[in-house]
């Protein structure tokens, strides 16, 4: 027992880093929400786990980054004379092109490995799901670009970042690194004025060699100073486009949200994710309505997949969609499987438990979090956290 | 009296069967150092049998959706290296009898890792003890992959290994299919099958459904205890990547597509899957690998997704008699085959697709996704269904069309 937890002899809680931590956790959390809402309306409607789904996702990150090529956005492209310049325009058109791709990935998908096989048990149909997702990702090593590609940074327009201080450190602290900043700032003027930049110590004279050692020292305070400062203080740090891309996660779920409780589309999954017989025997054309929640589930993950690489700079590989896909569908099955809210609860949750973990320094164990909560969960709650009747489901 | 000389006659003919496979290999091996990998091959396919053969114990006959197999076999891997590499100096027995030391090892930790995963599973049902399974595989891969003393990341190794257990690892998989043969035989067996059918039902009727469930977790995954610690043996080396979720998915696909609940079933589709990506591997013409040009791909695309619609087509519409019906698939198949020589011959003369090659190795897991596929989109059911093909089905088959000649 001793040797299994060794790794809880090295916990570090620093306190003052928590509030950043949550903050990239919460980030990182409405992706996999986004990706967790595909796994659930198709589970909702064809009580089926979509394997498949997070190789869309992987189908979605190649379409944004070859749009990002086909306008410029590439090694050399940034190197030319005149390289392109990014905005928001650049970013929309990359976002529409991967939900585009990624529906119709999709919905192909449904029609031709899952439809055929809607009259056979489940397992026969999970079994087909495997084989797509197994055929996608060795299928997409055949013909996508060999190494793993980065979407170009200079594509994210929004990459500086806002800082948010959460805690002032003391006023007196604060002054004490002030007065020593300028004291150094003072030393170099000085320096700069006895002597040449770059030159020779045995140039120099021994004024200068003083100021030289004095202006070290001052260098050292300053910057332990520095540190004390940024450790009584609290505050986070976040990129713009990270900010944006939040934004952009919750703008598309309020549109779910909408098209699901508010459109005629929407009453007709939620119809078929109550019962799919019935829901047949009153007119629901349930083909159209599979194929829609395939199409929006899939745009969803494209969505996400887009933003993923972009904003977040994740690598692209043709097995990318396997972990982030499996993190999805456990946030899924956390949040209540079928359960639209429930898959956006289970997806932030999930990023923040994946960050926690990190901060307490078991970042080796980041990956085997979301399954020791889903264990526990599905044990002691098995409907997932909003699984009950009671929430509206699709 | 009868029973029991056929058991012994069938006993004895197994042990000559298997140390004369063994013995046969040795000489290949010997022969041409090079042949090596296939001893390997026979080695993995013997251990992925076992597998699938256990997993169905769990899946098919009890049916009991688990889809974290790979992490019994992992942990029975771990446990016979463990013991491997601290009692191996100090045991008295020779390298032969320690293989059945360390296979017991690795299925007692495997049966107890069984037991708590099968405890989950009175609580749990469907897709919901399917994730559950899989979760517990992929905590345990996490939880050895940041145990420095496990090796970690970098592996295990075992510096006593053993890689001549080809007869160990043939004895286990007929061990395993022998268990499974006879327990569906036996009153037993019949409760198992009877939680499968219904479990409300079979309780009502007496069947003590949480001592079934966790006996089969118990059994099944002491078996690919088993199995992972003589591949730790083999090998002399395991690492956490080995046990992946795709390892899972690839014995659960060995069980579905061999038919749920069927033996045959299970040990076919064992070798069927397992094979199918080993085949391009000796696709090789003077020395280089064979090499496929986009053309053939396209070509060979077409043709299948054509031949595919078409096979289920008959398959599904066709009511005409048997005989023609199998007439029209091989029909089909055959047409499939000429359509794709004949289609590449004419993609090939565009320059795009003729220039772009690939590597048939490159293709294989391709292949066997697409086999996935399509073979459940023709059966669904899997090859055998909930049937077997013992002794009685191939002497019917070898009387194919005399009716009433087989007296049973």
């Amino acid at each position: 027992m001793d040797v299994l937890l060794s790794p809880l002899a090295g916990l570090q809680m620093d306190f003052g880093a928590l509030p950043q931590q949550l903050v990239n956790g919460i980030l990182i959390g409405s992706i996999y929400a986004l990706i967790a809402l595909g796994y659930t309306m198709v589970y909702g409607v064809l009580r089926l786990i979509n394997f498949a789904h997070g190789e869309v996702f992987m189908i979605g990150c190649y379409a944004a980054l070859f749009t990002s090529w086909a306008m410029g956005f590439t090694a050399t492209g940034m190197q030319a004379a005149k390289p392109p310049t990014s905005n928001i325009v650049t970013l929309l058109i990359m976002l529409f092109v991967s939900m585009a791709v990624c529906s119709l990935v999709g919905v192909t998908i449904e029609r031709f490995a899952y439809r055929p096989m809607r009259n056979q048990s489940r397992i026969a149909s999970l079994i087909t799901a495997i084989g797509v997702s197994l055929l996608l990702q060795f299928g997409g090593q055949l013909f996508l670009p060999p190494l793993q590609q980065n979407i170009q940074a200079e594509v994210n327009p929004f990459r500086d970042t806002i800082s948010l201080t959460l805690r002032q450190a003391p006023a007196s602290l604060k002054q004490e690194f002030k007065t020593a900043s300028l004291a150094q700032k003072a030393a170099e003027e000085r320096l700069a004025e006895l002597a040449p930049p770059g030159a020779l110590t045995s140039e120099l004279s021994p004024e200068a060699l003083e100021v030289r050692e004095r202006l070290s020292e001052l260098t050292i305070k300053s910057n332990s100073l520095r540190a004390q400062v940024n450790d009584a203080s609290v505050f986070v740090v976040i990129q713009k486009g990270k900010l944006i891309m939040f934004a952009a996660a919750l703008v598309l779920m309020i549109i779910l949200r909408h098209i699901v409780l508010k459109t005629a589309t929407g009453r007709a999954m939620r119809a078929v994710n109550h019962d799919f017989q019935s829901a047949s025997l009153m007119g629901v054309n349930v083909n159209r309505v599979i194929t829609y929640t395939f199409m929006i589930g899939s745009a969803l993950a494209g969505a996400g997949a887009m933003m993923n690489s972009t904003f977040e700079g994740t690598a692209i590989t043709p097995f990318a969609g396997v972990a982030l896909g499996v993190k999805a569908f456990v946030a899924a099955v956390l949040g209540g499987i079928g359960n639209i809210p429930g898959a956006v609860l289970g997806g932030i949750l999930m990023g923040v438990a994946e960050s926690l973990v990190v901060w307490v320094g078991l970042s080796g164990y980041k990956d085997a979090i979301a399954f020791v909560i889903l264990i526990v969960i599905l044990l002691f709650r098995p409907g997932g956290l909003l699984g009950s009747s009671a929430v509206e489901k699709v | 009296m009868k029973i029991w000389v056929v058991r012994i006659l069938s006993i004895i003919g197994t042990l000559v069967a298997v140390f004369g496979f063994e013995f046969f290999m040795r000489g290949l091996v010997a022969q041409d150092q090079s042949l090596d990998y296939i001893y390997r091959l026979a080695v993995l396919a013997g251990l992925f049998v076992t597998l699938a053969v256990s997993l169905n114990l769990i899946n098919g006959i009890t049916g009991q959706f688990s889809i974290g197999h790979a992490s019994f076999y992992m942990v029975g891997a771990y446990a016979g290296a463990t013991l491997t590499n601290s009692l191996y100096k100090i045991q008295p027995l020779g390298p032969e009898t320690w293989l059945f030391v360390v296979a017991l090892g690795g299925a007692v930790a495997a049966g107890i890792a069984g037991l708590i995963v099968g405890l989950h599973s009175l609580r749990l049902k469907g897709d919901y003890l399917a994730i559950v399974t899989l979760g517990f595989g992929e905590i345990i891969r996490i939880i050895v992959f940041n145990q420095p003393f496990l090796g970690g990341s970098f592996g295990l190794n075992i510096a006593d290994k053993n890689d001549k257990s080809l007869w160990a690892v043939l004895l286990l998989a007929i061990l395993c299919i022998a268990v499974c043969r006879n327990l569906c035989q036996t009153p037993h067996g019949l409760a198992f099958l009877a939680v499968r059918e219904d479990e409300v039902a079979s309780s009502a009727m007496g069947v003590n459904v949480t001592r079934v469930k966790v006996t089969a977790f118990i059994v099944g995954s002491a078996f690919a205890g088993a199995a992972g610690a003589l591949l730790g043996v083999y090998d002399g080396l395991i690492t956490p990547d080995t046990f992946r979720m795709d390892v899972s998915f690839l014995i659960l696909t060995m069980v579905v597509l061999g038919g749920t609940g069927s033996i045959t079933g299970s040990v076919i589709a064992a070798l069927l899957l397992f094979s199918i990506p080993e085949w391009p591997r000796f696709m090789v013409e003077g020395g280089k690998p064979w090499q496929v040009t986009g053309a053939t791909l396209l070509a060979g695309a077409i043709c299948l997704i054509v031949s595919v619609y078409l096979v289920k087509r008959t398959i599904d519409e066709y009511h005409g008699p048997q005989r023609t019906k199998t007439l029209r698939i091989v029909g089909i198949v055959g047409g499939g085959i000429i359509g794709t020589v004949l289609l590449g011959t004419v993609f090939g003369l565009i320059p795009v697709l003729a220039n772009r090659t690939w590597d048939v190795g490159a293709l294989r897991m391709v292949f066997l996704a697409v086999t996935l596929i399509v073979l459940m989109l023709i059966r669904p059911q899997g090859i055998f269904g909930h049937e077997e093909f013992g002794w009685q089905k191939a002497m019917k088959a070898l009387r194919f069309g005399k009716p009433g000649a087989n007296p049973t």
